[in-house]
């Protein structure tokens, strides 16, 4: 057997760009991190010239991602930065299913982003710091996971927020008072291990956790 | 009939012989060996008792001419299987049965021929396991038994063939581990374990091998790390452990087998940094460490490895660069493949030394910027491979130079400037791939000079001017992807004589014209994309030539005329001609293609009924034919297109009822046919579609009720039937679709209260619209749980009683209309901030930001809000502490005076004094007064100081006066 024939073969032959959108890219990398055993996700066809005719995408006029709205699908599995690369998405919508692992610091890249509902489901770790670059969010729920850590400081400079839900977690620290969240109401922040209002004055407010 | 009857006799003749002690057995018993072979090519012919047996084919005969010595019927055609008979040929020596069909079992029999040396049985379909009296061949030097269907564990018995040199039984299906028993085997040279699915480890006793020249077991499932007694294998010239799970370091004592010209550890679980020790085995020729976990610098020296050809480092996790000093002057590296790690810094110009590379492969790896121009200095260079990592500059066009040149990837850079005329000098160039980079400019006509190119991508870059007239000269291109540049101008013409082109792809430009009537020539093109152009006028009829399309885009261009000439292709699989001007009817020759599966004609002129034939595309999935003037009904037999996913025919001039059998397409999952004139009612069975995600049926004549069994559609994200005629009520079952999250009924005649199950759809977010119906009733407080709900329209309805508290919990509420009901009472606290056309034609509607309630009521009573009564009460008791602290002064003051007058009387004598003194009370006064009341008052001063204290009185009237006027105000 040449054994030169196996060395040979490892020199890889790359096929051209033929089939090349970001925004589709990105969401295929999503569905290959996901188990999907109702095949909500069968549509998602990588070969066509973007995701606007998958099912569960929206786009808007100039075939940007605006939507994604894969809510209640019974999706398990994590997700990943590729996420960050929808600059127009305006509405993520992972509620109710069954996600696992971290929010992936990049969702804090998606500057048009108005809503994000990933509510019941398994996220663990801390809600990103990055989040506070969403200028256009009005409402982050993130009620019902696993989160931990405090509730990231940053995120009072967002002032279009008008819901903010992270009820059912293990968060720790103090709340926020400044800003957009001088008007939530404390139901947003039940059942954590949230020390309560945040102490301002003399006092460092933040303890940590 | 005779042969046969002359054959059996001499059978019987060789049997009679044999039965009488006869001298020639063997060839008897190789007779009886052919009855189970068969020879179709009838290499055996001449085995038969006319011939003596040692002129038969294949046969090698001892000197005596009596015995079978050697048996080669190698490459034969022959199939059947083996004989036990051959236990029979005690004198065999050789055996070479290789490359045949033979199938059935390795008889154990053959373990009873003892002067065998060779064993050849390679390349059959024998199967079964490895007969462990093989052991019993203890003359055996040669046993190649591989690429069968071979299973089990490999004999430990083979360890008794201590005269064995060459052991072979690679591509089999073996597994169990190498047993140990094959250090014995002291004179093996070549071991052989290739491709089969042996696994553990392998064994320590492998230094027993001494003379050991070549040991592959690439391609198994061996673990462990290499046995460091692999030391004592002196004479090893080729290792090839690829594609195992051995793991651990490199081991260092590799470097002392002086004698290595092949090493082979790709794919396998190695990690650490390469031993550089390894720069001692100066017969090197192929080393590949690829695909493990292997990190740290290169320290691997071609100055050292003199003989090294191929050097192959690609997946690990090395860092750093090339190392000084790497390249040998005379070197004969011919391939440096350093794919997938993470190597950084410029281009490292230590390479250009190799100057005997043709294989260079820095792709995906974090090296940055220039190319350097000096790059020709590799003039044997037939693949240069650069792509994916972050390089900067332009492309020298001394790349010109390298004559031999065959593959080009710069892909994935950020290379800019222009493509050097020097290009057309690449006489041997065959793929050119320059996509996702910053280059700019035209694209130099000389390119076309490279006859052998069959493969042009330059999509994702700047290039901006008209594509080289010139194309035509390109005879071999198969490929030529242009898209998502700036190029403008025609196609040129001579690209139709392109012959061998099969894809074509300029979308995304700024290209116009119109397609060339060459392209006819394009016998083997199958896919073709325009997209995002500004290409026009009426398609060559001759494009109908072209039988092997089977992507055509062409959207949103301004083409216009007859689709007809792409129909002329049965292979379509998509056509998308979105937002042209095409008009006419869709030729029914479409339906020809019965692997079409989208098919986009949204936004043209086209006019005609639907085709009926399009019950023929059963792979149908997206059917987008909106936004045209098509007419008539929706043909039945669409109902045939099971697979339709997208169903969408909104504005049209379509007619009739919405048919029932839409409900049996079980994949769909967007129907649109919003803006059409349907008729009738919303057919029951829709609500069989259960993958539905979209229906729209707006802009219709549509009436009756909505059909309950709408709760069905459970996967729904968006219902909407606005401006029909539809009248009832609002099915209750409508609380099952959970997951709608858009629900427009406005614009029909809908009847009776609000559904409180509405308050069910919590998912509900972008619109909530009920908005121009005849609803009535109160609004159902548990539309308060839609908590998501960003827009609610239930304007102009008959709504009456008071809007629910609870609806004030709607947080993400933005945009709200309960205008023109009769709503009244008390708006929630939190509507304030709508505006007031939110509210208003609710004439006893009240509260903020209309105006509060008591107002509303009629009530002339001014009553005055809790801050206003504190203000009140604030102001009075502030006025009147002032009003009598001074008071109190004044009463001092004329106390004072009192005394004055009566030291003044006692005082006659002193009156210029007096006068003096008044003078500098009146000062006192003043500063006083212009404290308090922040203004100077002026005063005429009386000369007598009764008519001063008045003065001062006066003034605190007036000053109290004011106050009471803010009072008033208040």
């Amino acid at each position: 057997m040449a054994p030169i024939s196996l060395i040979l073969s490892f020199f890889l032959f790359i096929s051209p760009a033929l089939s090349t959108n970001s925004e589709g890219n990105a969401l295929h990398a999503l569905r290959s991190r996901f188990k999907d055993p109702t095949n909500v996700l069968q549509s998602w066809d990588p070969t066509l010239v973007n995701p606007c005719t998958w099912f569960h995408v929206t786009c808007d006029s100039n075939n940007h991602v605006i939507r994604l709205d894969l809510g209640n699908s019974n999706i398990s599995g994590t997700l990943g930065p590729e996420l960050g690369q929808l600059q127009h998405l305006q509405y993520l919508e992972l509620y109710m299913n069954d996600i696992s692992g971290k929010i992936p610091k990049e969702l804090g890249n998606l500057k048009s982003l108005v809503s994000m509902d990933m509510y019941q489901n398994k996220l663990e770790g801390e809600i990103p710091k990055s989040f506070a670059n969403l200028k256009s969010l009005k409402f982050l729920r993130l009620n019902n996971n696993k989160l931990t850590g405090s509730i990231p400081r940053e995120l009072t400079t967002l002032s279009d927020l008008k819901v903010f839900d992270v009820s059912n977690n293990g968060l720790c620290g103090t709340i926020p008072v400044d800003g957009p969240f001088r008007s939530f109401p404390m139901e947003s922040f039940e059942n954590n291990k949230l020390n309560g209002p945040e102490l301002q004055g003399l006092v460092p407010y933040d303890f940590g956790c | 009939m005779g042969s046969i009857q002359m054959s059996h006799i001499m059978l019987f003749f060789v049997t009679l012989a044999v039965a009488l002690g006869g001298i020639s057995t063997d060839s008897f018993w190789l007779l009886r060996i052919k009855q189970e072979l068969v020879d179709p090519t009838g290499i055996l012919e001449n085995w038969s008792a006319r011939a003596h047996m040692c002129s038969w084919h294949g046969v090698t005969c001892s000197d005596d001419q009596k015995h079978v010595v050697g048996l080669n019927l190698s490459s034969s055609g022959l199939s059947g299987s083996i004989s036990r008979d051959f236990l029979n040929l005690t004198s065999l020596e050789t055996l070479d049965l290789s490359s045949n069909s033979l199938s059935g079992l390795i008889p154990a029999e053959l373990g009873q021929l003892q002067n065998l040396r060779i064993l050849l049985l390679y390349s059959n379909s024998f199967s079964g396991k490895i007969p462990p009296e093989i052991g019993f061949l203890n003359k055996l030097q040669v046993l190649r038994i591989g690429d069968n269907l071979l299973w089990g564990e490999i004999p430990p018995h083979i360890g008794n063939l201590t005269e064995l040199r060459e052991l072979a039984i690679a591509y089999c299906q073996l597994n169990g581990s190498i047993p140990v028993e094959i250090g014995n085997l002291k004179h093996l040279t070549s071991l052989d374990l290739q491709m089969n699915k042996l696994s553990g480890l392998i064994p320590e006793a492998i230094h027993g091998c001494e003379e050991l020249q070549k040991f592959a077991a690439s391609n198994n499932m061996l673990e462990g790390t290499i046995p460091s007694s692999i030391v004592l294998l002196k004479s090893l010239q080729i290792l090839n452990l690829a594609n195992n799970s051995l793991s651990g370091s490199i081991p260092v004592e590799l470097s002392h087998l002086f004698n290595l010209r092949y090493l082979n550890l790709l794919g396998n679980i190695f990690d650490g940094e390469i031993p550089s020790e390894l720069n001692k085995l100066a017969q090197l020729e192929e080393l590949d460490l690829s695909k493990n976990n292997l990190s740290g610098s290169i320290s691997l020296l071609n100055t050292q490895l003199k003989n090294l050809e191929t050097l192959v480092l690609s997946d690990n996790a090395f860092t750093g660069s090339i190392p000084i000093k790497f390249c040998l002057n005379n070197s004969s590296l011919q391939q440096l493949i350093l794919a997938r790690n993470k190597l950084s810094g410029e281009f490292p110009l230590e390479l250009l030394r190799c100057s005997s590379l043709q294989q260079l492969d820095l792709s995906d790896n974090s090296f940055k910027g220039e190319l350097p121009r000096s790059l020709d200095k590799l003039e044997e260079l037939t693949d240069l491979l650069l792509n994916n990592n972050s390089f900067t500059g332009s492309f020298p066009p001394e790349i010109g130079n390298l004559s031999k040149l065959e593959n080009l990837f710069l892909f994935d850079n950020m290379i800019t400037g222009k493509i050097p005329v020097e290009i057309g000098k690449l006489q041997s160039l065959r793929a050119i791939y320059l996509y996702d980079n910053q280059m700019s400019g035209s694209i130099p006509r000389e390119l076309t000079n490279c006859s052998g190119l069959t493969e042009i991508d330059f999509f994702g870059n700047h290039f901006s001017g008209s594509i080289p007239e010139t194309m035509g000269k390109l005879k071999n291109l198969v490929i030529l992807q242009l898209r998502q540049n700036d190029l403008s101008g025609p196609i040129p013409a001579s690209l139709g004589y392109c012959k061998r082109l099969q894809q074509i792809a300029l979308a995304d430009n700024k290209l116009s014209g119109s397609v060339p009537l060459t392209f006819r020539f394009l016998s083997e093109l199958y896919l073709i994309t325009l997209y995002n152009n500004s290409f026009k006028g009426p398609l060559p009829p001759s494009l109908f030539q072209l039988k092997k399309l089977r992507i055509i885009n062409f959207s949103h261009n301004k083409f216009s005329g007859s689709i007809y000439p792409l129909t002329g292709s049965n292979s379509l699989t998509a056509l998308d001609l979105t937002n042209n001007s095409f008009s006419g009817p869709i030729p029914s020759e479409l339906a020809m293609s019965r692997n079409l599966s989208r098919l986009r004609l949204a936004h043209n002129h086209l006019t005609g009924n639907i085709p009926s034939e399009f019950g023929k595309l059963t792979e149908l999935n997206f059917l987008d034919l909106s936004f045209n003037s098509f007419t008539g009904q929706i043909a039945p037999q669409l109902s045939k297109c099971a697979k339709l996913a997208h169903l969408l025919l909104s504005n049209n001039e379509l007619t009739g009822t919405i048919p029932f059998w839409l409900g049996s397409l079980q994949e769909i999952g967007e129907l649109d046919l919003s803006s059409n004139n349907f008729n009738g009612t919303v057919p029951a069975e829709i609500g069989n579609c259960s993958k539905l995600l979209k229906l729209s049926l707006r802009g219709n004549n549509l009436s009756g009720k909505i059909p309950p069994e709408i709760g069905n559609l459970t996967a729904l994200n968006v219902l909407n039937l606005q401006r029909n005629s539809l009248s009832g009520n609002i099915p209750s079952t409508i609380q099952q679709c959970k997951k709608l999250y858009e629900l427009r009924l406005s614009e029909n005649f809908f009847t009776g209260s609000i559904p409180a199950d509405l308050g069910r759809l919590t998912e509900l977010q972008v619109i909530l619209d009920l908005s121009k119906n005849n609803f009535s009733g109160e609004i159902p407080p548990s539309l308060g749980s839609l908590l998501k709900l960003e827009r609610l329209n239930i304007s102009y309805n008959q709504l009456q009683g008071q809007v629910p508290a609870s609806l004030g919990k709607l947080t993400s509420l933005h945009v709200l209309n309960l205008s023109n009901n009769h709503l009244q009472g008390q708006l929630p606290l939190t509507f304030s901030g709508f505006p007031l056309s939110s509210f208003l034609g609710n004439a006893k509607l009240c509260g903020p930001p209309l105006l509060s309630c008591s107002e509303l009521s009629g009530q002339k009573v001014k009553r005055l809000s809790n801050t206003a009564v504190v203000v009140i009460i604030t102001a009075i008791l502030f006025t009147s502490a002032v009003i009598c602290l001074i008071m109190l002064y004044i009463m001092l003051r004329i106390w004072l005076n009192w005394r004055q007058v009566s030291i003044s009387n006692s005082d006659n004598g002193n009156n210029g004094s007096d006068q003096q003194k008044r003078e500098e009370e009146k000062l006192v006064y003043e500063d006083d007064h212009k404290r308090r009341n922040g203004e100077f008052w002026r005063v005429t001063v009386p000369s007598q100081s009764q008519g001063e204290v008045q003065n001062h009185i006066l003034h605190f009237k007036m000053d109290s006066k004011a106050m009471n006027n803010t009072r008033v105000r208040v």
